[in-house]
């Protein structure tokens, strides 16, 4: 496998990603290409072993992604599986996804990535990572570098045999993990079918079976799949990201299956908490929970002091 | 939530007009399943369940309160006006013999469209009455100028990216000057591929008076309409369609009605 170029040193990137720098744009594309190599060889359901701590959605709150190395351990010290939904909706999704994609690069074996549904070309163009690319590089090139990544990210992960982790949810075609391993992942997620259930859909503590949303497309899942589904495949949980809770984690279906959220103050103004989940040697999972970090407060009140110079103080919002 | 955490509150310089706010964090599990039961649909994804504005006319304690529970009490409970989304003709091609899916979830307007005007507590009675002649609308030309603003806040009360296929959001703005005061409550709806909508209300009192004046204002376009139009302004599309601000003047209205409320 052909190396980085000479002019690309991962630790550095990494170092200066750590401190909020943006990579240039050609370093972008050379990182890029080189994750894509790494990911092609990944299986759509990716074996790992415990010890590991498990991420929920991220979506570019950077500063709180520093907040989770900070509590549960820096690479390589920590192993890492990251559920998805690292773009959109924060101020810093491309900060986010290049130290993550650098980090996975530099530890392979001690980071894992899968991919969300906002990994995805048409959901960021609607979610602001699309626009952050535009509006930090000038231009689009890097959005479609990151994009086209996305399409090698792996789909699932199981942890110690025992526990099935993926960024929604379960699908109605799937039953057995060998269905995953069949799909044909290197595309953008598709309107419907397996891959996109796996990114998309929600259980529903209300019902047992799967079920059509109102909307006309995407499912949510009851008691007795999930039962059915560890039954089938040996395993004892479900763990997933995928949906904002208050509290930072829930835990439903006498504790077969577990949502996993890592974005405390979800969009800078939800004031909900947030957690990462420590899968321990034996299996055993304990939540750590997290509130947002004080320096999103300081960048907050920085934004409102030039924006107040530039005449755009909310209190001056002559709304009509 | 009880008790004063998270409230702002301000009254006018003549003593007769209080504004006041709450914002507090998103529920947690147990009231929101509270609140689902209470009004029979499924919660927004974001549920700002404590938060509210409030209008009140202190000497007769009339007032004029937005809150979450009764904006979403007015969101459709059945099949009525119920939004597809875009994709939803490919799955029902692809997903009919699935036989795994036995159920469908009871039908309710996921957009969670609202026509919520707020809730009246006018404890010594009256109503509201239709506006009559030119003198009672919401004064925009009084409201333009640039009075100094004493009070201002902005507050969320819901909202839902609609599994990725849009936004729908009902949020309130509020500002006091020295002489009036203005709400804006305002409910949009971005169905990706579908539909635009925006539903305004806006609440209006020259302090001066026992007058409150309401407009509510519902605007409605197709999607490809609106990019159609965005393109040919030249306009960052992707941007442009986050903006309710910019979307509105290419919206067509479908309602426009103006009420008078006059406090004792």
């Amino acid at each position: 496998m052909p190396g980085l170029p000479a002019s690309v040193d991962l630790d550095e990137c990494i170092a200066r990603l750590y401190r909020k720098e943006l990579l240039a744009d050609s370093v972008i594309e050379a990182i890029c290409a080189k994750t894509k190599e790494l990911l092609m060889k990944e299986s759509n359901v990716v074996h790992i072993q415990s010890p590991v701590t498990v991420v929920g959605d991220i979506h570019g709150q950077f500063f709180d992604m520093i907040e989770i190395f900070k509590i549960g351990g820096y690479c390589p010290d920590t192993n890492y599986l990251f559920l998805g939904d690292y773009v959109d909706r924060g101020l810093f999704s491309i900060e986010t996804i290049s130290l993550l994609v650098c980090l996975k690069l530099r530890y392979p074996q001690r980071v894992h990535l899968i991919r969300g549904n906002h990994e995805s070309r048409g959901v960021t163009q609607s979610y602001g990572f699309y626009t952050e690319c535009s509006r930090k590089y000038g231009n689009p090139a890097v959005w479609h570098h990151f994009t086209d990544m996305f399409d090698y990210l792996s789909l699932s992960c199981v942890i110690d045999d025992k526990i099935f982790c993926v960024h929604g949810g379960l699908s109605p075609s799937i039953h057995s993990i060998d269905q995953i391993k069949i799909i044909d992942r290197f595309r953008e997620i598709p309107h419907e079918g397996p891959m996109a259930d796996l990114v998309w859909s929600d259980p529903d503590s209300e019902r047992d079976e799967f079920s059509l949303s109102p909307r006309g497309a995407g499912y949510t899942f009851g008691a007795q799949v999930v039962k059915k589904f560890l039954e089938v495949n040996s395993m004892t949980h479900i763990l997933r990201a995928h949906q904002l809770c208050n509290e930072g984690y829930m835990v439903m279906f006498d504790d077969r299956l577990s949502t996993v959220w890592s974005a405390p103050n979800y969009c800078y103004r939800c004031g909900n908490l947030a957690s990462v989940l420590e899968v321990g040697p034996g299996g055993e999972r304990k939540w750590n929970v997290f509130d947002a970090a004080p320096e999103n407060e300081a960048h907050r009140l920085e934004q409102q002091n030039q924006q107040q110079h530039a005449g755009n103080d909310p209190v001056r919002d002559y709304f009509l | 939530m009880a008790g004063t955490t998270g409230i702002s509150t301000h009254t006018s310089p003549n003593g007769a007009w209080r504004i006041t706010t709450r914002k507090l964090p998103i529920l947690k599990a147990d009231p929101i399943e509270a609140l689902s039961n209470d009004i029979g649909i499924p919660i927004p994804e974001m549920i700002f369940g404590d938060n509210f504005v409030s209008v009140t006319h202190i000497p007769s304690q009339w007032t004029l309160e937005f809150n979450v529970r009764d904006a979403l009490d007015r969101v459709s409970k059945t099949e009525q006006g119920m939004l597809q989304v875009a994709v939803a003709e490919e799955w029902k091609k692809e997903r009919a013999h699935q036989e795994e899916v036995k159920q469908v979830v009871k039908p309710f307007d996921w957009s969670y469209s609202t026509d919520y005007c707020g809730t009246t507590h006018a404890e010594k009675g009256g109503e509201w009455r239709d506006a009559v002649g030119e003198k009672e609308v919401v004064r925009t030309d009084l409201l333009a100028r640039q009075d100094p603003i004493q009070f201002f806040d902005a507050v969320d009360l819901y909202e839902d990216e609609l599994a990725d296929n849009g936004i729908a959001l009902l949020n309130i703005k509020v500002r006091m000057m020295p002489e009036r005061l203005l709400l804006l409550s305002r409910f949009f709806l971005r169905l990706d591929g579908v539909v635009i909508r925006i539903r305004d209300t806006r609440v209006y009192v020259e302090h001066a008076e026992k007058k409150v004046v309401r407009q509510y204002t519902a605007k409605e376009e197709e999607y490809d309409v609106v990019q159609e139009k965005l393109r040919g302004m030249r306009e960052n599309a992707p941007e442009a369609f986050r903006d309710a601000n910019k979307l509105a003047p290419m919206l067509r209205t479908i309602e426009d009605r103006t009420e008078v409320f006059e406090v004792s």
